[in-house]
């Protein structure tokens, strides 16, 4: 792990070009509308873009039963949790780059992700071979709600541990360790879980992993976007301890800052955060580090106020972009939404580290 | 439904089975180029080398007349099975590279010495008294045969449906070996079964089983679910009967099944028109079909139904489509089978309510292969229904055009209320 040291006393007070700032915020917000349509117009089936328009404006004719139900049923659901999940990810990619000073901090380092994979685990592969899970799945619990549910009673479950531990750790180095720790003993559970499972349950778990933006609808979409709201409002709320948080512990605490309680709101913005979306998505990889660094580079400041809402931007155009590169054109084929935002988000991450000059440069 | 997914059958479960492929391929290769042919020997019906074996034009091959004590491959071309003397040749063939020889063996009468040559071959000696069967479907093959007093081992206890051997089980006459990475090999070295029958890619899957080989133990790999048609599916029963001397009996009983099936594919083509139906269950993003060369796709054809990927091919057997590719078949569609192991229509619309909209749940017509499923979650379905095609495309005909089959009730299948 490569930590890189934030300098002492930079300034991150708003400077002069926040005109130029605004000025990026409102190109990244055009930037998401535009990717949001063209993610509603792309897809395996070819729907012309006037007609796109029409039934996404309500006016659907009586020929369109087929093309209403991809567009309003799967492409809208579809974009709006990309949306969603992208700005949720990135701002808590954010968040813990912040608090744990590293670069590459990311959403999962608290051991968020795997607690809500092992809570996952335990309702697909344990509720599968136990005489028992067979009973469960009979009562109708094996409808999607008990995934969403057993993942987020995992991330909870983890961040409860991890809010525990934080009270009692003050270092937030250690703090860093301790997350990944609990990741890997939840990791190697379900590892463990795995290599006594049946090949079709472990798939059903492989699927899972892949991570997928489709399939959250109605209810689910609703509850997503309630949980990813709360978390981006305390995320917000937090950014003036994070711009104290940037210079470092003590002098953060010289500066009146109660670390212990800001470092309690980060967190649990977080697991709502990377929780919540996990559990409805599943693990998507690389948008919560890519995206910060992206974020830094394009507004040129370290301050929260800024890149808070330039990161949910970035996150946004990014996870629509990648959706949208997810259904390759012609195919009848979607690829999983993991792999396509970690094939490109590894650049970025391999960018950033042989940049490391810049990580300074980019953070003062 | 947790089943054994390789008896599942190719449209489901193959994706670890697609991706260990490359690797199995490539050993299946390697070992079968060192092997001296003798495959020529051995009977294999003269359709096999055509694209489509001829039960796919709907046209029965004329089953050459086995002489008392032999029998022969008619459909299938995962396997050949030969004579000599008094011994018996039973081929493996690689399932991607069906000209490829993976697994040959010998097959002797108890107490008679090995005859010379065949040293490529692994022999069993016959009739074989006892027999482990890993997957729910080799417990059907000897069900089929009235063998199932031969079973002293399966899988999983678990999955199991038929009463002779669930009976055996609650007597405690069937030992569990576990499956896979949980395969007893201690329990099996020391009950020293005859054989032991198992499903996967004949050549990489007997290197895992080179313990049991060592310790003295036949292993057998079947890959029936290589099989394009539910007939050549099925008639990997022949397999297990040579083994067991059962020639005369299997070719009653398998040919009974063949000329129903037959018969019930001249019924089905008097249907005026072919009702259109989408198959399988999605996951978030991904739908699996079966594609053109699975035998679900066969089973289709010959039950007068359209199905939209009739023609697609795909090397893993499936196709792995985005919801979006699927819903507008899926919207139009007149049937809709195969919903996974739900049973109701309320689970149907729980696990995602965009499903309220597809025509078939609208109208009622969603039908899963779910009726047998026994209180431990084993679906004879994938047992007996694999030896038992005629009934299957019985269940099929009466789905889809209730007026050629009046009378009878669904057997495998069942409506979601």
């Amino acid at each position: 792990m490569i930590t890189a040291q934030y300098p002492a006393g930079a300034d991150v007070q708003t400077t002069p070009a926040a005109g130029r700032q605004v000025g990026w915020l409102l190109a990244l917000v055009g930037l998401v509308v535009g990717a949001f349509v063209l993610d509603v117009a792309l897809g395996p089936v070819r729907i012309p873009l006037p007609t796109v328009v029409r039934l996404l404006l309500g006016h659907a004719g009586p020929d369109d039963t087929a093309a209403a139900f991809i567009v309003n049923q799967i492409r809208l659901p579809k974009a709006l949790t990309a949306l969603v999940v992208g700005m949720g990810l990135a701002v808590s990619g954010l968040q813990m780059q912040t608090l744990f000073r590293n670069p590459l901090a990311g959403p999962s380092v608290l051991g968020l992700t795997a607690g809500a994979g092992l809570g996952v685990a335990l309702v697909m592969l344990a509720g599968g071979s136990a005489a028992g899970g067979f009973a469960v799945r009979e009562l109708g619990l094996s409808g999607s709600w008990a995934l969403v549910l057993a993942a987020t009673a995992g991330a909870a479950l983890v961040m409860l541990l991890v809010l525990a531990l934080s009270a009692r750790v003050r270092d937030n180095a250690v703090m860093l360790i301790v997350g990944l720790m609990i990741a890997s003993v939840t990791g190697a559970v379900v590892s463990l879980w795995q290599y006594f499972s049946a090949p079709e349950q472990i798939q059903e778990y492989l699927l899972w992993t892949f991570g997928a933006l489709g399939g959250v609808t109605g209810t689910h979409l609703a509850v997503l976007s309630i949980v990813v709201l709360a978390g981006l409002v305390l995320a917000f709320a937090s950014s003036k301890p994070l711009n104290a948080l940037l210079l470092g512990e003590n002098y953060a605490r010289s500066l009146g800052l109660n670390v212990r309680a800001s470092r309690t709101l980060i967190i649990a913005s977080t697991s709502l955060l990377a929780g919540g979306i996990t559990a409805f998505c599943g693990p998507i990889g690389f948008v919560g580090i890519a995206v910060p660094h992206l974020t830094r580079a394009l507004l040129r400041t370290a301050d929260h106020r800024v890149l808070l809402p330039g990161a949910s931007l970035v996150g946004a155009a990014l996870v629509l972009a990648c959706d949208c590169l997810a259904q390759l054109p012609g195919s009848q084929t979607a690829l999983p939404i993991n792999v396509v935002t970690s094939l490109l988000g590894a650049p970025v991450v391999l960018w950033v580290v042989l940049r490391g000059r810049n990580i300074r440069s980019a953070h003062s | 439904m947790p089943q054994p997914s390789l008896s599942a059958g190719r449209a489901g479960g193959t994706f670890l089975l697609y991706t260990l492929r490359s690797g199995a391929l490539l050993l299946a290769l390697l070992w079968g180029g060192c092997l001296p042919g003798l495959g020529q020997k051995a009977t294999r019906p003269a359709a096999a080398a055509a694209p489509r074996p001829a039960a796919r034009l709907g046209a029965a091959p004329q089953a050459p007349r086995a002489a008392t004590g032999r029998t022969s491959v008619q459909y299938a071309k995962g396997f050949t099975i030969a004579y000599a003397g008094n011994c018996k040749v039973v081929t493996i063939l690689s399932p991607f590279e069906q000209k490829t020889t993976a697994a040959r063996y010998l097959l002797v009468p108890r107490g008679t010495a090995r005859p010379a040559g065949y040293g490529d071959c692994r022999v069993i000696e016959t009739p074989i008294r006892s027999l482990v069967a890993m997957s729910s479907m080799h417990i059907a093959l000897a069900d089929f045969l009235g063998a199932a007093d031969v079973l002293v081992g399966v899988g999983d206890l678990k999955y199991a449906s038929a009463p002779r051997v669930r009976q055996r089980i609650a007597e405690g006459k069937i030992f569990e070996t576990g499956l896979g990475k949980q395969l007893n090999n201690e329990l099996l070295i020391t009950r020293h079964p005859d054989l032991v029958m198992t499903t996967g890619w004949p050549g990489e899957g007997l290197n895992s089983f080179q313990t049991l080989s060592a310790a003295g133990v036949s292993v057998m790999i079947n890959s029936e679910w290589v099989e394009t048609t539910p007939l050549a599916r099925a008639e990997w029963v022949k397999v297990l009967a040579v083994l067991l001397n059962k020639e005369d009996l299997v070719n009653k009983q398998f040919d009974k099944v063949a000329r129903e099936y037959q018969r019930l594919i001249t019924l089905a083509q008097k249907a005026a028109r072919r009702p259109s139906v989408v198959v399988g269950l999605p996951f978030k993003d991904v739908w699996y079909v079966p594609d053109a060369d699975s035998y679900m796709a066969q089973f289709l054809r010959d039950a007068g139904a359209a199905y939209h990927w009739d023609r697609t091919k795909s090397p893993s057997g499936s196709l792995a489509l985005g919801f979006e590719a699927v819903a507008p078949v899926a919207l139009a569609a007149e049937y809709w089978i195969h919903t996974g192991s739900l049973a109701s229509r309320a689970g149907l619309l729980a696990l995602d309510a965009r499903y309220a909209a597809f025509a078939p749940v609208k109208t009622g017509r969603v039908f899963n292969n779910n009726r047998r499923t026994n209180t431990q979650g084993a679906n004879d379905y994938w047992e007996s229904g694999a030896l038992r095609p005629d009934i299957v495309l019985a269940d099929l005909i009466r789905i889809l055009h209730p007026e050629l089959l009046p009378r009878g009730v669904l057997h495998y299948y069942q409506p979601l209320k």
